[in-house]
């Protein structure tokens, strides 16, 4: 009897919770690596040289575009997250 | 626990109901003018003693039970809530960043339209160095 009592106290302790929340999916542009900057070639024009640094500064721009997503992605993930409690 | 899932609560609150007048009985056996009833005083008693002790630990149990069965719907709403919310969120950081993408591009074709129109004018008169060159591919390599 005595063991009875006891493996029906014992069963009492085995409550589990089965929730469990899928990590957050990231933005679509976020995967995405920056490219390289471009480089001059050699005995390049002046034109060539203002177009090839205005496409690097593109290139710099969108990536901190992306950069600055990563960050609100965070803190707007972060906020969701410790809202469920 | 696996006998809460196909007793219903009531069963356990009768089981220390049955053990609380079974034991309370007994004290009532020697008014009984049956004298063969009161020879099952003792194990009556050991009975309800048990269904009073089983009864009350399941109904603990169950209550238990319940209130985390209550906790498990609420975390599933709070987190069916949550995916939902951060899927609006990657969709509105999603435009914000192609928004802000296609600026940078329209800009770009501006200023590449004032190098074909106005920049290109200095080509021949400007000689890039070589130093130049080298210098801003150096700084532009990882």
């Amino acid at each position: 009897m005595k063991y009875l009592i006891l493996v029906l106290m014992l069963v009492g302790c085995s409550t589990t919770v089965p929730v469990t929340s899928k990590f957050p999916e990231p933005p679509k542009y976020s995967l995405q690596t920056c490219p390289n900057l471009q480089l001059l070639k050699d005995e390049s024009k002046l034109s060539e040289v203002a177009t090839t640094v205005t496409i690097n500064y593109s290139t710099y721009y969108e990536c901190a575009v992306k950069n600055d997503g990563w960050i609100e992605w965070y803190q707007i993930q972060k906020h969701i997250y410790e809202s469920v409690k | 626990m696996w006998i809460l899932k196909f007793l219903p609560d009531w069963i356990f609150h009768g089981i220390f109901l049955v053990g609380l007048i079974g034991f309370a009985a007994t004290y009532l056996f020697k008014y009984i003018p049956f004298p063969f009833i009161f020879v099952y005083r003792k194990p009556i008693q050991i009975a309800s003693v048990l269904a009073i002790i089983f009864g009350t630990f399941m109904s603990g149990a169950s209550y238990d039970n319940n209130a985390w069965e209550a906790r498990v719907k609420e975390m599933e709403a709070k987190v069916a809530k949550a995916e939902v919310e951060s899927k609006e969120a990657n969709v509105k950081i999603d435009n914000k960043v192609q928004q802000q993408k296609t600026k940078i591009v329209e800009k770009q074709v501006v200023v590449k339209q004032y190098i074909d129109r106005e920049v290109i004018k200095y080509d021949n008169s400007c000689v890039i160095p070589k130093e130049f060159v080298e210098v801003h591919n150096k700084a532009a390599t990882k």
